[in-house]
C-alpha cells in the first residue's frame, strides 16, 4: 500500500516538474525584433548613438526593402489611429465606411425605442440593425447643418464624455480654429440655464456664451446637455442609437453610439465640412479689423 | 442660343459644387430673429463649457507637449525604449508643486484625482527629458526642462535635501565645528588640527595606522643592510639613544577647563579620547568644547560624538573605522519615563495578594 503511494507521488512529481527555458535567450530570438541582439549596456553618451544609429539603420533597411514587398503597408492599410488623424470629407463618405466603422451595429432587439423604427433596417443576432441607407444622408445634411453655420461665424460645441473620445472632440474642436470648442469631461448641468453663476457677471456680459450648434457623440449620458439646448434654442444633432428616440435631437444621425471608430467618423466628417464653413467665413471677412474675433493659434495634427 | 448658353454656364457653376444646395424660399429670410449679442467675441478657451476652462487648458498644452516630445524621440530612435536602455536611465526624482499652489496658479479648485491627472503628465515629460539628458540630446532636454520649471516649487533644493544631513563646513581657521548629544547633555565642539611650524596642517601630514608600521620596517631593514653585523655577541652594544620621537601637545579644553580636570574619573576621559585613539589621530587635533545639561556620562558621550563627527569631516578616510566603532552613532538610549501605577520605569510596587 505505501509503496503504490509513495511511486504514484514520485511518478506526479516527476510530471509536475516544469521544463526550464533558457533565461538567456539572446541566442534563441524567434520574433524579429528591431534591437540588437547584443545588448550592450549603454553607459556613455557614444554608447546612446551608437545604439541610435544602429536603430536607424535597421529602419532604413526595413523601409528600403519595403518598396519591393507587398503593397499594402501600415500608411495603405487601415490603423486605428488614421481614423482620428485622417477624417473623410463630406463627399468622399461611402456605406463602406459606415459599415467597416460598425455604425450599423445597434443595441438588443428588446431595447429598441419604437420611435426609432424608420431608421431600423432590421433584427441580427438579437441587435438591431441600423439602415446605413438612411445614416449616411442624415449625416451629410447634419456636415451641412455644421459647415453653414460655421460660414455664418457660428460657434460649434462638440460634446463626448467618454474617455475615448476625449482627444476626438479636442482635434474636432481645433479644426474649426477660434468657432470650435469641446467638452470631454462631464457637461455641468447649469452651464446654458445657470451661466451668471458659473461663468460669472462679467464673462457673459463680455463675451458669446451660447453656442450656435451642438454636437453630441453620446447623447444618453448627456440629456441635461440636450435639455439646456432645448431651452435655448440652440440647435443639436447627435449619435443616436436604437435604444434612443431620434426626436431629442434636431438633426439625429442613426449609428452606433457605442463604437469609437463610429464617433471618431462622425466627428471627422462634420470637423471637416465645420472647417470649410470656417474658411468661407473668414474669406467673406477678411478685413477682421472690427469684429473683435481674436484668432487662436490651431494645432493642426492632421490634414 | 442665348438661353443654351446661359444654362450651360449654370450648370458648369452648378457642377462646381463640391456639396449640395437647397432652395430657401425668400419670404422665410425676411424676420430673421438676429442674436441680441452677435457682435460680442467668442471666448478664448476652447474649453470654456467644461466649467473648468483654465485647468483643462493646462491638461491640454501639456499633452500636446508629450505628443510632440514623443514623436521627437521617436524620430530619434529613442521610443520605444528596451528594458536594458531603460535601466540606464537616471531614476526619477521629481518634485512637483503641491496641490494648493497649483490650484492658486489656475485660480481653480483641483481636486486629487485632477492634481494627480497634471502630475502624471509632468512625470511622462520629465522621463522624456531624462531620456533625452542621457542620450547626450541636451537642447531637447534643455526646452523640455524649461516647460518642467513652471511646475517646480521655488524649494526644489531644499526639498530634495531633506533627510540628508548637511555636509560638515571648516571655516578659514581650518576649525569644525560639531555638535554631539548623549542623554540630556549637548556638546558644541570645535576641532582644529595643530599645526607645524613648516605650516604643514597635520590632516596634510597623517599617517593612516598601516602607514608608521610600514616606515618602521622599511627603516629597520635599511639599517640592516647599512651596518655589518657585530662579529660576536660579547662585542658590547652601542649605547645610542633613540632618536626622541616628536609629540605635539594637544589640547582639550571643555567649558574652557583642561578635560583632566572637567572630567574626574578615568571612564569619562578615555569615552572622549576614544575617536583620536580608534582614528590614530592622538596627536593631530586641538578641542575646544562647551557641553551642557546631562551628568558625566552624557556630556563625555556627546563630546566623543562631537569629536568623531568633525574628524569626518577633517580627515574623510577615516569614516569607515569610526563607523565600525559606532563612535558616529548617537546613542538613542534616554531615560524612560515613570509610569502611573508603577513605582519607576519598570518597577512594579510590591504586589500584594489582598
Amino acid at each position: 500500500m505505501s509503496l503504490s503511494i509513495r511511486s504514484w507521488a514520485a511518478a506526479s512529481a516527476h510530471c509536475s516538474r516544469r521544463a526550464r527555458c533558457p533565461k538567456n535567450i539572446n541566442g534563441a530570438v524567434r520574433y524579429l525584433s528591431n534591437t540588437s541582439p547584443e545588448q550592450v549596456p549603454l553607459q556613455t553618451e557614444e554608447d546612446w548613438s551608437q545604439f541610435q544609429v544602429k536603430r536607424a539603420e535597421y529602419k532604413s533597411l526595413v523601409d528600403h526593402f519595403s518598396q519591393y514587398g507587398s503593397t499594402q503597408t501600415r500608411d495603405s492599410t487601415f490603423q486605428p489611429h488614421h481614423e482620428l488623424n485622417r477624417p473623410k470629407a463630406p463627399s468622399e463618405l461611402a456605406l463602406s465606411s459606415l459599415m467597416a466603422a460598425g455604425a450599423h451595429m445597434g443595441h438588443s432587439q428588446t431595447l429598441m425605442n419604437p420611435n426609432f423604427m424608420p431608421y431600423a433596417y432590421g433584427v441580427r443576432s438579437g441587435i438591431t440593425i441600423i439602415d446605413l441607407d438612411h445614416t449616411l444622408p442624415l449625416l451629410r445634411r447634419a456636415a451641412k447643418v455644421v459647415r453653414a453655420t460655421a460660414a455664418k461665424g457660428g460657434s460649434i460645441v462638440f460634446i463626448g464624455t467618454r474617455p475615448d473620445l476625449r482627444p476626438t472632440v479636442r482635434k474636432a474642436a481645433e479644426r474649426l480654429g477660434s468657432q470650435g470648442f469641446h467638452v470631454g469631461e462631464r457637461w455641468m448641468p447649469g452651464t446654458l440655464t445657470n451661466k451668471l453663476a458659473l461663468f460669472g457677471g462679467d464673462i457673459v456680459a463680455k463675451e458669446r456664451i451660447v453656442p450656435d450648434l451642438v454636437i453630441l457623440l453620446n447623447p444618453i449620458p448627456n440629456m441635461h446637455a440636450i435639455r439646456e439646448c432645448a431651452y435655448d434654442h440652440i440647435p443639436t444633432i447627435g449619435i443616436v442609437d436604437s435604444n434612443v428616440d431620434p426626436r431629442i435631437v434636431m438633426y439625429p444621425i442613426p449609428a452606433n453610439d457605442e463604437s469609437t471608430r463610429t464617433a471618431e467618423l462622425v466627428a471627422g466628417v462634420l470637423s471637416i465640412a465645420g472647417r470649410e464653413g470656417v474658411m468661407l467665413y473668414q474669406e467673406e471677412h477678411l478685413q477682421a479689423g472690427n469684429d473683435g474675433q481674436r484668432q487662436r493659434v490651431r494645432q493642426t495634427f492632421s490634414s | 442660343m442665348n438661353v443654351l448658353q446661359q444654362m450651360q454656364r449654370v450648370s458648369a457653376i452648378v457642377g462646381r459644387r463640391t456639396y449640395a444646395t437647397t432652395f430657401v424660399p425668400p419670404a422665410s429670410l425676411e424676420n430673421v430673429a438676429r442674436r441680441r449679442d452677435s457682435g460680442k467675441p467668442l471666448p478664448q478657451s476652447p474649453n470654456i463649457y467644461t466649467g473648468r476652462p483654465s485647468y483643462y487648458d493646462q491638461l491640454n498644452a501639456l499633452e500636446t507637449a508629450l505628443q510632440h516630445t514623443q514623436r521627437a524621440l521617436r524620430n530619434l530612435q529613442l521610443l520605444p525604449l528596451p528594458q536594458f536602455a531603460r535601466d540606464a536611465i537616471p531614476p526619477p526624482n521629481p518634485v512637483w508643486k503641491n496641490k494648493r499652489v497649483l490650484a492658486e496658479e489656475i485660480a481653480e479648485s483641483l481636486t486629487v484625482t485632477r492634481y494627480r491627472r497634471v502630475i502624471n503628465l509632468l512625470n511622462q515629460l520629465d522621463e522624456c527629458r531624462r531620456i533625452a539628458d542621457v542620450a547626450g540630446h541636451h537642447s531637447l532636454a534643455e526646452s523640455l526642462a524649461r516647460v518642467l520649471q513652471d511646475f517646480e516649487p521655488a524649494n526644489k533644493e531644499a526639498v530634495l535635501a531633506r533627510g540628508k544631513r548637511k555636509p560638515v563646513k571648516i571655516d578659514e581657521y581650518g576649525r569644525s565645528y560639531t555638535i554631539g548629544r548623549r542623554k540630556e547633555s549637548t556638546a558644541r565642539v570645535w576641532v582644529i588640527p595643530v599645526q607645524d611650524k613648516t605650516g604643514e596642517t597635520s590632516t596634510t601630514s597623517v599617517q593612516t595606522p598601516e602607514a608608521p608600521l610600514e616606515d618602521e620596517l622599511s627603516a629597520g631593514e635599511v639599517e640592516n643592510e647599512g651596518s655589518k653585523a657585530p662579529e660576536s655577541l660579547l662585542d658590547p652594544v652601542p649605547d645610542v639613544p633613540p632618536a626622541p620621537v616628536e609629540v605635539t601637545t594637544t589640547n582639550i579644553l571643555i567649558n574652557n577647563t583642561p578635560l583632566v580636570q572637567y572630567f574626574a574619573h578615568q571612564a569619562d576621559r578615555e569615552t572622549v579620547v576614544r575617536p583620536f585613539k580608534i582614528a590614530g589621530l592622538l596627536g593631530a587635533f586641538n578641542v575646544f568644547a562647551i557641553v551642557r545639561g546631562g551628568g558625566t556620562t552624557g556630556q563625555s558621550g556627546a563630546i566623543s560624538l562631537g569629536i568623531a563627527r568633525a574628524l569626518v569631516a577633517h580627515v574623510p578616510k577615516v569614516e569607515t573605522i569610526l563607523r565600525k566603532a559606532k563612535l558616529l552613532r548617537r546613542d538613542p538610549r534616554m531615560v524612560e519615563r515613570k509610569k502611573t501605577g508603577l513605582a519607576k520605569a519598570r518597577e512594579a510596587y510590591t504586589w500584594v495578594k489582598r
